[in-house]
């Protein structure tokens, strides 16, 4: 075969389609073509009876979407359902009868009781109707332990002359009782009213007597106490510092022995060195408790606004179940966010085993009919 | 497949307006074309036979899947009878390895087996080809499937498609010569 019988692809499918050949090899392979159309070859009557035979009455098949179909169908189904699922659990969750009006802190204070053990005590907050909170007792603790107490106090002033007085007397209370005021931020707006911030810093001896008389300074809106009890973390530091001791005691005399090898010195000194540190950091922290257990932090607000505290947001039904239902969607969105990242590593897997299976397969093919 | 001989001629007006044709209409119009196509991809008439019921049998079960506009009902019938007829082929192979002796041998046929009044020469060298060779020849040049239908049929690319094709005819023509008159 000569190289100008080459047919390309194109004048290969013009001479598929029927047209007229070009040259002598063009002509070979039309003849061909036309030779391997011209040959019949029917069903045979027995293969034509098999399929074209009527078929059994057979059920109605049960139905089959396809799968790819089902995808689109699915995806917006769940989308639907978690969407739904949300405004359910906002209607549920939106209730009916709002009625937060304003928000107090008072201590939590059990009546009487002692309160020992650690932990810090957490607001109460109690909804109703706006009036000014009573000054209430401080916790009883127990007085032979360690405690750090932390009170905050928001106080409304009538107006900017006595919030000036108010601030003014905050710290000289806080003075004359041992403590002092770590920080005063002033303000008074030219819009009108004024508030201070201060922080003050009080022995703990004396933090009952205070918050008394800081409350009584104005009408007071909120306070809250916490007592945080100190006594484990000192006894635990206490003794630390004891095993420390005992340690570098120890580790000294070790090492005041002649008969010890030199390399064995050495490590020894390192390992005082690092007791040695232990120890001053022990210290050091054990200090802070103390201090901590003698001082009360006491962050007073004295406003002239008639509400210190902002008032809850008021939301209507539609409102609140919307604020529900994105939350719960939101909620839905972390589930699916977690499951993705769950299975996300099998389903790569499970692809990578069906690109695998499929390649193999088709190489298989190509192998089974190249025979 | 009921009422299968009832229509055979007016397939295509329903086509002509996109819809979906019956079964059995799809089925008689095909059923040549797709026995064709196995005799090519086999080499063997008996086999190609049994093969082709399977490929209706089972394109009845799946005709609900069948989308028109994806494809003509040759194209899709064709793509099933190669799945049937590769899963032949596998079954074949595992037989040939088990018994030793492979009974049948397609070079020594020699009835007719691709074409009634096919000349012998051409006969024999289509026998030469590979399976893979005289399929695409079968649906290119005796189904007259266009370029993209085949290719999908094959499941490689239309290049590769008209690659073999070319070849195909090639070794065809080198093994008969000239078939002018």
């Amino acid at each position: 075969m000569s190289a100008s019988d080459v047919i390309g692809s194109e004048r290969m499918e013009a001479l598929l389609r029927g047209d007229a050949p070009r040259t002598t090899g063009e002509e070979r392979r039309a003849a061909l073509l036309g030779r391997l159309r011209a040959a019949q070859l029917r069903a045979p009557e027995t293969l034509r009876a098999r399929v074209l035979a009527p078929a059994p009455e057979r059920r109605p098949a049960r139905f089959r979407m396809p799968s790819r179909r089902l995808v689109f169908v699915l995806v917006p189904a769940a989308a639907a359902l978690a969407v739904g699922a949300a405004l359910v659990h906002g209607l549920v969750g939106s209730g009916g009868h709002p009625v937060v009006l304003r928000t107090y802190q008072t201590p939590a204070v059990s009546s009487g009781g002692a309160v020992t053990g650690s932990g810090v005590y957490g607001p109460v907050v109690v909804h109703g109707a706006a009036k000014a909170a009573p000054f209430a007792p401080l916790p009883t603790v127990g007085s032979t332990r360690l405690q750090h107490t932390a009170a905050s106090l928001e106080v409304r002033v009538a107006d900017t002359d006595k919030l000036s007085q108010a601030t003014t007397a905050a710290t000289r209370i806080a003075t004359s009782l041992g403590g002092y005021a770590q920080s005063v931020v002033y303000r008074t707006p030219q819009a009108g009213g004024g508030t201070a911030f201060l922080e003050l810093r009080i022995p703990a001896a004396n933090v009952k007597q205070a918050l008394a008389r800081l409350a009584a300074l104005g009408t007071l809106v909120s306070q809250q106490v916490s007592v945080q009890d100190l006594q484990h973390a000192f006894a635990v530091q206490s003794a630390q510092i004891a095993q420390l001791r005992r340690s570098i005691a120890a580790l000294q005399q070790a090492l005041q022995s002649p008969s010890l090898p030199d390399a064995q010195k050495v490590l020894l000194q390192i390992r005082l060195a690092e007791q040695k540190r232990a120890l001053a950091q022990r210290l050091h922290a054990r200090t802070g408790t103390v201090a901590a257990g003698t001082t009360s932090r006491v962050s007073l607000v004295l406003s002239t606004k008639k509400s210190v505290v902002p008032a809850a947001t008021h939301r209507g039904r539609i409102g609140r179940m919307v604020h529900s239902a994105v939350g719960f969607l939101a909620l839905e969105a972390t589930v699916v966010l977690y499951a993705l990242i769950v299975v996300s590593p099998f389903l790569l897997l499970a692809g990578i085993a069906w690109g695998l299976n499929r390649a193999r397969r088709r190489r298989d093919e190509r192998r089974l009919l190249a025979a | 497949m009921k009422g299968v001989n009832a229509v055979s001629t007016s397939i295509d007006a329903p086509r002509a307006l996109g819809a979906r044709p019956a079964f059995a209409d799809v089925a008689a119009e095909q059923l040549d074309a797709v026995y064709r196509y196995l005799v090519y991809l086999t080499g063997d008439r008996a086999a190609a036979e049994d093969l082709a019921a399977e490929t209706f049998e089972k394109a009845f079960r799946m005709w609900r899947r069948f989308d028109p506009r994806r494809g003509s009902p040759r194209t899709w019938l064709c793509r099933i009878a190669r799945t049937v007829a590769i899963d032949w082929f596998r079954a074949e192979s595992r037989r040939k390895r088990r018994e030793e002796t492979y009974a049948r041998d397609l070079g020594d046929q020699t009835e007719d087996a691709f074409g009634d009044g096919m000349s012998a020469p051409i006969e024999q060298a289509l026998r030469e080809l590979s399976p893979a060779e005289r399929e695409v020849v079968a649906l290119r040049v005796v189904l007259e499937l266009d370029g993209p239908s085949a290719a999908r049929v094959l499941g490689i690319s239309q290049t590769a498609c008209s690659t073999r094709l070319s070849r195909a005819l090639q070794k065809l023509e080198e093994r008969v010569g000239d078939v002018r008159e």
